[in-house]
């Protein structure tokens, strides 16, 4: 069993980017975050091949290449569509939901607006991922 | 010769002379009788010739006047025969020049009117026949054709006869009818992502405020005095009030327009869903008195509909025991339902106001202004009406009609 995982944030905003951190530090898993600030930035690091990471957290809302596009990007790609990717988003736009579901994606998160409730989301998510046998090493 | 011979002889010759005048007066007598028939017959001949004269030129007439286009052709194609509306609506003129159907026939439609007129020697007609033709003045026309054969005494097709209505006006309304739907669906779901899209950027901002002022109180603790704890917590209040209003317009926005499939929509289940998803005090009761009706459209819409109706009898009831009670008629074009509460009641002078976005009776957290008006562009988005009877202190009944 792997305690602590590799996460690639992918995400523009400078404060939700925070509360990932913050969140991250109260748990006790020791886990890595890897910050992407757009779909450029992450398609750089996932292409190295190195130390691909262990799940995706991708925001939908991007200037640029926005998360769908991105999905179907990775989801392409045979080096990189096993990650399990999860998304991290506002929207609950129906459309954006199925589209994302149909090229394939490993969870759906809405953003709460209360910061609590936002913590005890990205937990129970990591924690479910912690105890899940991953690919990568 | 003895005298008894002659006599015999006179005899004979005078019965003979009798008998020739008995005939000759049979004769003439047929005579006449036969020149009487042939007069009587010289009469009716002529009265048949006119009447025969009279239907041709009825039909003439008929021909002459229709607003259609008429023509006979052969059975190669040949119009033989053409009114006046035909010259001047194909351009040709079989006075002046042969004129074979064919030429009328536009290219994108050729092989509709070939199986069309094959239909037409195979059956002996067709009819409502829809097609664009192309004029000698390389005109594109929309034109309906009824057409039939005509046949000789041996029952063997010889021509055949056609009216050719033009409906390019109406095909171009119909075309413009469809352009304008197909704009309208395509700008409605553009306003449904632009909806979003604006509702989710306003939310971001107020996520990362309430963050921020989680980790102030967090980083701050035992350090602030009970004042700002106090504010801090109106703060997140206020937060929660605007991501309300934010997802209520949201939701205003979308009401109006039909993004879902018609289906047919289970009344009685959507109730049951809204009581479910209502937080419905111990006091308070909510009756439906008979089986709701099945209607059809988008079930959302008709959840958005109840749920902001009850809702808004649970928040504005006063008394000991709410009762809400939820009822219908049928008429014959429509259902009528009503929403009754013995809540706090509504003055007349606000029955028009409330339906307004953004009017809201009563400042609170709960109440943004926008259920009203939700609930109103559903019952028009159903071609129906929306009004209420109240009697301030006493209660309120909403009633609104839904098109079967």
């Amino acid at each position: 069993m792997k305690n602590s995982l590799n996460v690639l944030l992918i995400e523009d905003n400078m404060i939700e980017i925070m509360k990932m951190n913050r969140t991250v530090s109260l748990l006790k898993a020791k886990h890595e975050i890897t910050e992407a600030k757009n779909a450029e930035e992450a398609l750089a690091i996932l292409e190295t091949k190195q130390n691909l990471p262990d799940i995706i957290l991708l925001d939908l809302n991007m200037p640029k290449i926005n998360g769908i596009e991105f999905l179907s990007i990775l989801k392409n790609d045979p080096d990189l569509r096993h990650i399990p990717t999860v998304i991290l988003t506002t929207s609950d736009n129906r459309k954006d939901i199925l589209e994302c579901y149909r090229i394939g994606i490993s969870g759906y998160i809405l953003k709460p607006l209360k910061y609590e409730e936002y913590v005890s989301k990205i937990e129970i998510a990591l924690s479910y991922w912690s105890i899940n046998e991953l690919k990568s090493a | 010769m003895s005298q008894e011979k002659i006599d015999i002889l006179q005899r004979a010759l005078k019965r003979e002379k009798a008998a020739r005048k008995a005939a000759e007066k049979i004769l003439e007598d047929k005579s006449k009788e036969l020149y009487v028939l042939s007069e009587e017959l010289k009469v009716s001949n002529a009265k048949l010739e006119a009447s025969v004269n009279e239907k041709s030129s009825q039909l003439e007439g008929v021909f002459k006047n229709i607003n259609d286009a008429y023509v006979v052709i052969d059975i190669t194609g040949n119009v033989i025969k053409m009114n006046n509306v035909a010259i001047d609506f194909f351009g040709y003129d079989i006075a002046q020049e042969n004129f074979n159907i064919v030429r009328l026939i536009y290219f994108k439609d050729a092989e509709y009117a070939f199986t069309s007129f094959k239909t037409l020697l195979k059956e002996g007609a067709f009819a409502n026949y829809t097609a664009r033709i192309i004029t000698k003045q390389k005109e594109i026309k929309w034109v309906q054709i009824n057409a039939s054969l005509i046949y000789d005494e041996n029952e063997k097709p010889i021509a055949a006869q056609g009216i050719v209505r033009d409906i390019t006006a109406l095909k171009n309304l119909e075309n413009q009818k469809e352009k304008i739907l197909k704009e309208l669906e395509k700008s409605n779901n553009e306003l449904y992502e632009y909806a979003h899209i604006v509702s989710h950027d306003l939310k971001s901002p107020l996520r990362s405020i309430d963050a921020l002022i989680s980790w102030i109180k967090m980083d701050n603790e035992g350090k602030l005095d009970e004042p700002t704890l106090q504010n801090l917590t109106l703060i997140e209040g206020t937060l929660e009030t605007m991501e309300k209003l934010i997802s209520n317009i949201l939701e205003y926005s979308s009401a109006g327009s039909e993004i879902n499939e018609t289906k047919y929509v289970y009344l009685d289940q959507i109730m049951d869903d809204v009581s479910r998803l209502l937080f419905v005090p111990e006091h308070i009761s909510i009756k439906v008195l008979k089986k709701l009706p099945v209607v059809k459209g988008d079930s959302t819409k008709f959840q958005q509909l109840f749920q902001n109706l009850v809702s808004n009898a649970i928040k504005f009831n006063n008394k000991d025991q709410g009762i809400i009670e939820i009822d219908f008629v049928e008429e014959p074009s429509f259902y009528q339902f009503s929403v009754s509460d013995n809540g706090i009641g509504i003055e007349k002078k606000f029955h028009d106001r409330i339906f307004k976005i953004f009017h809201s009776l009563n400042k609170s957290k709960e109440s943004t202004g926008i259920g009203l008006s939700i609930v109103k562009k559903i019952v028009d988005l159903y071609e129906g009406t929306i009004w209420l009877e109240s009697e301030p202190g006493e209660g309120t009944t909403f009633f609104f009609t839904i098109k079967k």
